[in-house]
């Protein structure tokens, strides 16, 4: 067991994340991927853990489960707000802020 | 061989949830693909002798983070008609597999430079943890808290319904 296979696994991980991001347009799914990026962070900081031998790597990791849990809470409530608003999950639907939308 | 075998075991199931959760159409499905990955994470950790963190995970991420998720997908109950319309999502999943994968050789390539063989060091509990945490780590430590408190608070706040206030005549009255 090398820890090839760990960084290998990581970065596949990241772009699975990162590829939903920019190919889906559901709210869930788009929120899903933001914290498969930061999983696959807290996976390379386990490893290194491992590899240099002191427990640094995995106290940074679970710090950055603590922040995992504190965008849940608002990424969710916002979802919720968002849904009550127009009805709809679709990311597309809310451009309100966008130059020119004020007029329709 | 033993620890190659539950690696390659634990990163399909990871590799199959993730790509379940960025596949399917229905919302629910996803968070079950999620909740697989984040379970093979733990078993990652436990692999990588961070028995503290790996517990952690199960705890917060699997416990906490996954089950609010879908009881949020649950309550909000979007219908067919409300999610949104992907007719080419494939094609755009293909598309930005070619944008996303030079990236990923890229961030590869960059992590194989760090050394190539693990120390071998004991099991990282609770007790390293914990003693890190408190002595070299506190001021994050105490960042993060008053993160999570902020953020409790923003969640309330957005996701309280807004009532109508009384206008002023309304109030006097």
């Amino acid at each position: 067991m090398s820890p090839n296979m760990f960084y290998l696994l990581a970065s596949i991980l990241f772009s699975i994340g990162l590829i939903g991001l920019v190919s889906r347009k559901n709210l869930f799914v788009l929120y899903m991927s933001i914290e498969l990026m930061l999983s696959s962070v807290s996976l390379i900081l386990a490893t290194l853990s491992k590899v240099l031998g002191n427990a640094d790597g995995s106290v940074m990791g679970l710090l950055i489960i603590g922040i995992i849990a504190a965008e849940a809470a608002v990424f969710l409530a916002m979802i919720v707000n968002l849904y009550r608003a127009k009805r709809t999950l679709d990311s597309d639907a809310f451009n309100s802020l966008r130059e020119g939308a004020f007029n329709d | 061989m033993l620890e190659v075998s539950i690696f390659a075991i634990l990163a399909l199931f990871m590799l199959g949830g993730s790509i379940a959760m960025i596949t399917s159409k229905q919302t629910v499905f996803s968070a079950f693909g999620f909740l697989v990955t984040m379970i093979g994470l733990g078993g990652m950790f436990a692999l990588l002798n961070s028995q503290f963190l790996a517990i952690a995970q199960i705890m917060v991420s699997v416990g906490a983070v996954v089950i609010l998720s879908m009881l949020t997908i649950l309550t909000v109950n979007a219908k067919e008609e409300n999610l949104p319309k992907e007719p080419h999502k494939y094609k755009w999943i293909m598309f930005s597999i070619l944008l996303v994968t030079p990236f990923t050789i890229l961030l590869y390539k960059t992590l194989i430079i760090l050394p190539d063989h693990f120390s071998t060091i004991g099991t990282i509990n609770a007790k390293v943890v914990g003693k890190l945490l408190f002595s070299e780590w506190v001021l994050p430590f105490e960042i993060l808290s008053i993160l999570l408190l902020s953020a409790m608070v923003g969640a309330i706040v957005i996701a309280r319904k807004k009532r109508k206030r009384p206008g002023k005549k309304e109030r006097r009255a």
